[in-house]
């Protein structure tokens, strides 16, 4: 297998002349086998980054491999669910499963799809134009996982299912990928549901990369500080810091030992994100093992 | 920087110039197919006014000089200059009225329904502080009313057009008025028979809340029914008949049937003796009939059909209301 | 770890039934209430022309000179022919599948703009495909490829039938040869306009990328394509002129397109002095329709290379 699952490098993407870039300078280096989160706030570019993984857009500027080779060329070892999980209305599921199978001849592995299917009580005569969003989900997952990808690329695959659906569903998924070495990407706004299951992070801001990295190695890098509102917090990088009365908390990356008036603990990814959010113009911060480092 | 946002919202309030509401919302969603219909109206309103004004005058001027006009008609007559099929181009772009109800229909059952209900746009506006039935209401009166003004002003323009082409249809083989689509484009029929691809679209969409399957289904059941409507004509009215002794009279207007007549009054069949009196005498034949509409009938033929129409176009309309109502359980 | 996802790749695929596989099965599915409407028109056209064929001889009886009373030259009495009805379904119905040939051009534009491409397009299950092991290059040629060959293959055969069910091809029964709707229903001709309204009719899906104005587009490229050739067709091979003196009338089989007298001093008057027609014989009907079949051929094939072209120039 090879050794990065994908690697994007001043990638940008812009749809018509006069709009705004959805993607800008893009770099990051995805080493295969992890199970990677793309976090950002809406509009922020994490669809049409996995879109050009999945070898369905030209990038305008910048190149993006996947596995390896161009996007378009390693269709066969990758797997896509879109936002809105299309699939044919008229199909009934199994024949959606067989759509599956036809066209991925080479790769196609029926008893994981319909396991999938199975699991969800789902009719296999039934139409998907009958099915309710969350099964129609689990029928698009079903045919992103039958293809048995080397990297599954989920844009958004949670949204519409119900808590117990997105456990089990994930479990699936976490278990199928450590068993297969399988890398998997994984949109979300929803910053709950990655965590505890991912052990990559790709946080997008404006079309721009703002945090990329091992989880791990993310969080250790920054620390969630209390202390009194006038204390400096010279010489480390502030990401994020809100007063209440005397007391100020804030986000920083520690540019060596911190002071000891501050009380530090290790951020949750929760934090993480969400200081970095709130605070768009924070400097980038990339830990993916590239040597032309921060953006 | 407050005062700013009050006047904004002030002016959005206050009912400022130009539709508003449902009506809005309908012209805007629509807008595509509002340009397209002003375009088909005004290409057809200048092609007839063509027709009636410079594009006759230089057909009717061609014709003469090519010695037409003269008693002895002669056998260049039957052939077209480049004038006259200028003016026959001209005439048939007029004729787009009669691809209106088919493109109506197709248009109604696809865009104006079936899409909406497909992808769930209708529910949207059900989410509004907008009933079903309301917004039912919306889809069909805005585009009857654009449709019922621009067939109107077409039908009256080909009639313009027709009755300053009557003296060149008197000499060369010129269309009828009982002619399909003469008669339709001609009457009050025209607006009736858009509305009517307007209503079965509506009701194709609403049964099948498919974009694409209610276009198809729209245009074939349309067809289907203007060519049973059209099958129909004849019947509206009473006939008149003509009978004369020894040949057959006149072949005016609207023909439905003809034949040969016998001593006791009987209709027969017209054992084609030509002038053979032998075997006229044989058959016992004495003169001949033929049923007909002159073209006197014009109206009432054109008044009875555009009723009936209204009328299937009233019951697709009702349909459609009942089946929606059914369907969102809603009190209108 | 490849070896075992091979194996369990493979004995599913082993154990499908016969039939089409891949890509062919994908378009046949997904667009199978097209194929199965398709294969009730061509059952019903079939029918159709084989009971054509089945009262031809009766309905050209209906044209035979007849005498009345009945003569001693063996003529059949005109009121005996005069009673037969078949001609009348018979004329109707070759005129109405005749037509049909013609004008399918134009559902078949209209469903491969909506259908086949544009609603792919606009509901993302073009992506679907694309992301399973079939490039969009492969997806367009199997979307074009497996409805031409259905297309060209039905259309063919009716051809083939209707001018069997035409028998003589009598124009007082069939109508002449080259009338509007007549001439395409009758040759190869009726094979390129369908190929050529599928070509526009995706090539308008992709531009327009939505389910009815791609649907619209298509009608709308293929109507005009239809009148052009319609308004040129008498141009596409060198007419045939004649000029005598006096007067000159054209057999009904001869396409009149062009006829001039010279008068002497009144026009319209007595007998021309001179009279010049240009027309098309009944021997350039296979010349008019193979450059007809051939223009739809390179319009069916730009419509293709651009569409290619288009979807290439989008997609890695």
């Amino acid at each position: 297998m090879t050794e990065t699952a994908i690697e994007a490098a001043a990638l940008g993407k812009r749809f018509g002349r006069r709009r705004k870039r959805a993607l800008d300078g893009c770099a990051f280096q995805l080493p295969a086998g992890r199970i990677c989160a793309v976090v950002g706030p809406n509009g922020a570019g994490k669809s049409t980054l996995l879109s050009l993984a999945a070898g369905l857009l030209h990038p305008s500027d910048g190149t993006i491999t996947v596995l390896g080779q161009a996007p378009a060329a390693a269709r066969e070892q990758v797997a896509y669910v879109a936002q809105d999980k299309p699939l044919h209305p008229q199909l009934t599921v199994a024949d959606t499963l067989r759509f599956g199978r036809e066209l991925n001849q080479r790769r196609w592995d029926d008893r994981v799809a319909e396991r999938i299917v199975a699991e969800g009580d789902l009719d296999p005569d039934a139409k998907i134009r009958t099915l309710s969003g969350g099964q129609r989900t689990r029928v698009a997952l079903a045919l992103a996982l039958g293809k048995r990808p080397e990297l599954l690329l989920l844009d958004e695959p949670m949204a519409d299912l119900d808590p117990l659906a997105r456990h089990q569903l994930m479990a699936t998924l976490m278990a199928d990928a450590a068993e297969r070495g399988t890398t998997v990407v994984m949109s979300s706004h929803v910053v709950a549901e990655l965590e505890g299951a991912c052990d990559h992070l790709l946080l997008l801001g404006a079309g721009r990369v703002r945090l990329a990295g091992p989880l791990d190695d993310l969080l250790a890098a920054h620390r969630l500080v209390t202390g009194r509102a006038d204390a400096g917090l010279d010489p480390h990088t502030v990401v994020e810091s809100r007063t209440t009365g005397r007391q100020l908390t804030a986000l920083v990356r520690p540019e060596g030992p911190l002071d000891d008036t501050w009380q530090s603990t290790v951020p949750t990814l929760e934090e993480l994100v969400l200081a970095h959010l709130r605070a768009p113009e924070a400097p980038a911060l990339r830990l993916d093992s590239v040597p032309e480092a921060a953006v | 920087m407050t005062t700013v946002v009050t006047i904004e919202t002030s002016t959005a309030v206050a009912p400022s110039r130009g539709p508003r509401g449902l009506v809005w919302v309908m012209l805007r969603v629509h807008r595509w197919a509002l340009w397209f219909w002003v375009l088909l109206v005004a290409v057809g309103a200048g092609a007839l006014l063509f027709v009636h004004g410079p594009g006759t005058d230089a057909a009717w001027s061609e014709y003469r000089a090519m010695g037409c006009d003269s008693p002895e008609v002669g056998q260049a007559c039957d052939y077209s200059g480049p004038a006259i099929s200028r003016l026959g181009l001209a005439n048939s772009l007029g004729g787009l009225l009669n691809f209106v109800p088919l493109l109506a229909a197709a248009w109604a059952g696809g865009a104006l329904i079936g899409r909406e209900l497909e992808n769930g746009t209708a529910q949207l506006a059900w989410a509004q502080s907008v009933s079903p039935a309301r917004w039912l209401a919306a889809k069909l009166a805005v585009p009857a009313a654009l449709l019922v003004a621009g067939t109107t002003l077409l039908t009256l323009l080909h009639r313009l057009a027709w009755s300053s082409a009557a003296p060149l249809r008197s000499i060369v083989p010129w269309r009828e008025w009982y002619d399909d689509d003469i008669f339709l484009a001609n009457g009050t029929l025209a607006t009736a028979h858009a509305l009517l691809g307007l209503a079965v679209g509506a009701l194709a969409g609403l049964l099948l809340r498919r974009a694409l399957p209610a276009l198809a289904a729209a245009a074939v059941g349309l067809l289907v029914l203007t060519q049973a409507l059209g099958s129909l004509r004849p019947y509206l009215w009473p006939v008149e008949t003509l009978t004369q002794k020894g040949m057959y009279p006149p072949y005016t207007g609207m023909v439905l049937d003809d034949g040969a007549l016998t001593s006791t009054g009987a209709r027969v069949e017209d054992p084609l003796c030509i002038n053979d009196t032998k075997c006229l005498a044989d058959h016992d034949i004495v003169g001949f009939y033929r049923d007909y509409h002159p073209s006197s009938h014009f109206w009432p033929l054109q008044l009875v059909e555009t009723g009936i129409v209204l009328a299937v176009v009233a019951l697709a309309v009702l349909a459609a209301f009942r089946l929606l109502r059914r369907r969102t359980g809603a009190a209108v | 770890m490849t070896a075992t996802l091979t194996a369990t790749g493979t004995t599913p695929a082993g154990t499908t039934p016969r039939g089409p596989r891949g890509l062919v099965w994908s378009v046949l599915r997904v667009h199978r209430t097209a194929l199965v409407l398709w294969g009730l028109a061509l059952t019903a056209a079939t029918a159709g022309l084989i009971w054509m064929y089945v009262i031809a001889d009766e309905a050209r009886r209906a044209y035979l000179p007849c005498s009345e009373p009945v003569a001693a030259d063996g003529y059949p009495s005109c009121s005996s022919l005069d009673a037969i009805t078949a001609d009348d379904y018979y004329s109707t119905g070759i005129a109405l599948l005749t037509s049909a040939l013609t004008f399918a051009i134009f559902p078949v534009a209209a469903w491969a703009g909506g259908a086949l491409i544009g609603r792919e397009l606009e509901s993302g299950t073009a992506l679907l495909a694309w992301t399973q092991s079939v490039s969009p290059v492969r997806w367009l040629a199997a979307k074009l490829a497996v409805p031409a060959v259905l297309l060209a293959a039905g259309t063919g055969a009716l051809v083939l039938l209707n001018r069997w069910a035409q028998t003589d091809g009598n124009p007082n029964v069939v109508g002449d040869w080259y009338g509007p709707d007549v001439f395409v229903g009758i040759g190869p001709a009726a094979v390129g306009y369908v190929l050529a309204g599928l070509a526009l009719g995706a090539l308008a899906g992709l531009l327009v990328r939505r389910t009815l104005p791609a649907a619209g587009a298509g009608f709308a490229s293929s109507l005009v394509l239809y009148l052009v050739l319609d308004h040129f067709r008498k141009d596409l091979w060198p007419k045939a002129d004649r000029s005598q003196a006096g007067e000159l009338e054209l057999p009904r089989s001869a396409w009149q397109v062009d006829w001039n007298a010279t008068w002497g001093r009144y026009p319209g008057e007595g007998t021309p002095r001179f009279t010049s027609a240009t027309f098309h014989p009944r021997s350039h009907f296979w010349p008019l329709q193979l450059v007809e079949t051939g223009i739809l051929l390179a319009v069916a094939a730009t419509a293709t290379l651009a569409a290619f072209w288009l979807l290439r120039r989008r997609t890695p």
